[in-house]
């Protein structure tokens, strides 16, 4: 029996809000904490109990291992949830957890270690008979070798820093002679950024979309798909907007399908037994290879929810207690219209840095069916402690068009005062060609740059406005 | 009442702003003069321009800076900041957060490099500022008692 097993949330913000609502709704015991460095987060008012975290950073907070057992030993916990990030995909904790018998609201722990270890999740791929972006299978030490190896996968291919990542230490290179003249040239540049001179070649993606397929599976040995999402539109590698379904793949139905099994073939490998995503790169001709499978619930998972109408974290709680799921078949599982997030950030809205800072106020004004997942409240404080996003604004429409209209006007209706976010940048990428088109690729960010046309509000305007708010606060109106 | 905005490049603006009415504003620029409507509906102020459009006023109204997109000011009611004074060696300007203690000069006093004009209690502590030059105060902009901000022009020595 699930109900009422006690359940402790170990993370913070709008993704503790949706797992607490999820536990609530199910019947189990939402345990919510709060920190040293958080002694006000909103995620409590979701959770039945409170516990302190005692700490001042991450690493002495949601990090710390023995201290969280220690409170799961002192509150009788029987299963746990870590949303994302934090202790989401740690192998230590998952193994830690099933040796004392607690549930973690995740996938089992070797699963958790094999699609965490790069190399390992690759070959495993490999062996199902996913595709894998093309190249070296180890370490080039000559221009000889890499021109053969350029030759074989076909040109344009990227020479990549072993020890490189985050976007540097790569270079592409289109043809022979651009290898000959460049090998050596990248070798010292990975030699004096990273102190390790190694290099791989592999086919270089031109234009390339994220494409990535949710999956949902119980302890019973089902993996279901529950559809793909598109999250091209990234900064700094990480995205800011996403859809489903995917804009790429459109209506090609049978595109739409292979990629999808080509997922649950990634997890059966593994023997995934929750929610998670494989996510796949995707070329201009449409050819697509494994890139990762995340194993944890994904800040993006609310469009599929939307477009399919499945509670994936109820689902991945029910999944994580052996009960069954809320459908029987993958037949059950259908898309129906388009959903966009975008993610707000507490950021400048041209650099696209991280801006803490207080919210001055905070007020909503929504069209019909706008789901806004947040974390934030009037005076509350936005502490590099954390993540900058603070919320994610999701809009479902009946097709792409609509969701469109909702969620621009959803934006029109959010203000956030009193700190830099990225809402101004949302509204350029929403009334933009591109992306209305919804013929975008993750070059989009550096292409389009959306950035350099985020306009800055008449002053006198804003000025008033603040002054009225000062005035009207101050009682002398 | 005169409210002061000043930017990270310290770009000065300041705006005028006088009740018009019960629950009007009227603010005046150097180089416009505009009405704000004010209304009260289900607990929240709303405003207007024109009085026939309103829109929800967001701001509480809590904290003294604004961001507008990418811009971000300080604002400041009633007082002029030192924003456009840059501050010599003449100019006595607050480093930090702090409350007017004392006033040891006036207007118009002599004084020698060295002697204190003002004492200000910042972090808990009583700081003795003292004069940077050998001159005559020019003016004082603040009293004992006032609360300021990091930043502000206290005194001007000539």
């Amino acid at each position: 029996m699930m109900k009422g097993k006690r359940v402790l949330i170990i993370n913070r913000g709008e993704i503790a809000i949706r797992v607490a609502k999820a536990l609530n709704e199910l019947g189990l015991v939402s345990v919510g904490v709060w920190t040293d460095n958080e002694t006000e987060p909103p995620h409590l008012e979701f959770c039945q109990e409170w516990v302190h975290l005692a700490g001042n950073n991450n690493k002495e907070t949601y990090l710390d291992i023995p201290k969280i057992m220690k409170i799961i030993e002192d509150y009788k916990i029987d299963g746990v949830h870590p949303g994302y990030g934090f202790l989401s995909e740690n192998r230590e904790f998952s193994e830690t957890l099933a040796k004392k018998g607690i549930t973690f609201i995740g996938p089992n722990p070797e699963a958790v270690y094999k699609m965490g270890a790069k190399d390992i999740s690759k070959q495993i791929a490999k062996e199902a008979g996913v595709p894998v972006v093309p190249g070296s299978t180890g370490e080039i030490e000559s221009t000889e070798e890499a021109i053969k190896i350029a030759k074989d996968i076909g040109y344009p291919v990227l020479l990549k820093a072993v020890a490189g990542g985050g976007g540097k230490g790569m270079r592409p290179v289109f043809s022979d002679d651009e290898m000959k003249a460049g090998f050596e040239a990248v070798r010292r540049e990975a030699l004096s950024s990273f102190g390790y001179a190694g290099l791989l070649v592999e086919k270089y993606i031109l234009n390339p979309h994220h494409i990535e397929v949710q999956i949902l599976a119980d302890k019973k040995g089902n993996v279901f798909h529950v559809f793909e999402r598109e999250c091209s539109i990234q900064r700094r590698h990480q995205k800011i907007v996403e859809e489903a379904p995917s804009p790429f793949i459109g209506t090609d139905e049978k595109l739409r399908q292979e990629v999808c099994e080509t997922a649950v073939k990634c997890a059966k490998a593994v023997n995934y037994d929750s929610a998670g995503t494989v996510e796949f790169i995707m070329g201009e001709d449409k050819k697509f290879y494994f890139l990762e499978m995340n194993t944890r619930i994904q800040v993006e998972h609310p469009i599929t929810e939307e477009i399919t109408g499945v509670d994936l974290v109820a689902n991945m709680i029910k999944a994580a207690f052996g009960e069954k799921l809320d459908f029987e078949k993958q037949s059950d599982i259908r898309i129906q219209g388009h959903a966009i997030e975008l993610r707000i950030c507490a950021e400048d809205p041209i650099s696209m840095l991280p801006a803490p800072g207080k919210i001055a106020g905070f007020e909503t004004t929504f069209p019909q069916g706008i789901r806004f997942d947040h974390c934030i409240y009037p005076k509350f404080m936005i502490t590099p402690d954390f993540d900058p996003m603070i919320g994610k604004l999701i809009a479902k429409g009946l097709n792409r068009e609509v969701a469109i209209r909702k969620v621009r006007s959803a934006l029109d209706g959010l203000t956030i005062e009193g700190l830099k976010t990225n809402i101004a940048l949302h509204k350029v990428i929403l009334r933009e060609e591109t992306f209305i088109k919804g013929d975008y690729s993750t070059a989009y960010i550096s292409k389009i740059k959306p950035q350099d046309k985020v306009s800055k509000k008449e002053e006198m305007e804003a000025f008033m406005l603040k002054v009225a708010a000062i005035e009207l606060n101050a009682g002398e109106l | 009442m005169r409210y002061y905005f000043v930017n990270q490049d310290m770009e000065e603006f300041h705006l005028d702003v006088e009740k018009n009415g019960e629950t009007n504003l009227l603010f005046k620029s150097d180089s416009q003069e505009k009405k704000l409507h004010l209304k009260k509906l289900a607990g929240k102020n709303y405003y207007s321009f024109d009085g026939i459009a309103w829109k929800k006023l967001t701001s509480l109204g809590v904290n003294e800076t604004l961001v507008s997109n990418s811009e971000t000011y300080k604002v400041y009611r009633g007082f002029k900041p030192s924003g456009l004074n840059k501050g010599g060696a003449g100019s006595l300007i607050t480093q930090m957060p702090g409350k007017i203690v004392k006033l040891m000069k006036k207007v118009g006093d002599n004084v020698v490099k060295g002697e204190t004009v003002l004492i200000l209690e910042a972090m808990k502590m009583e700081n003795e500022i003292k004069a940077g030059v050998d001159g005559v105060i020019k003016s004082i902009s603040v009293s004992e008692g006032q609360a300021l901000e990091a930043g502000f022009l206290m005194a001007e020595i000539e």
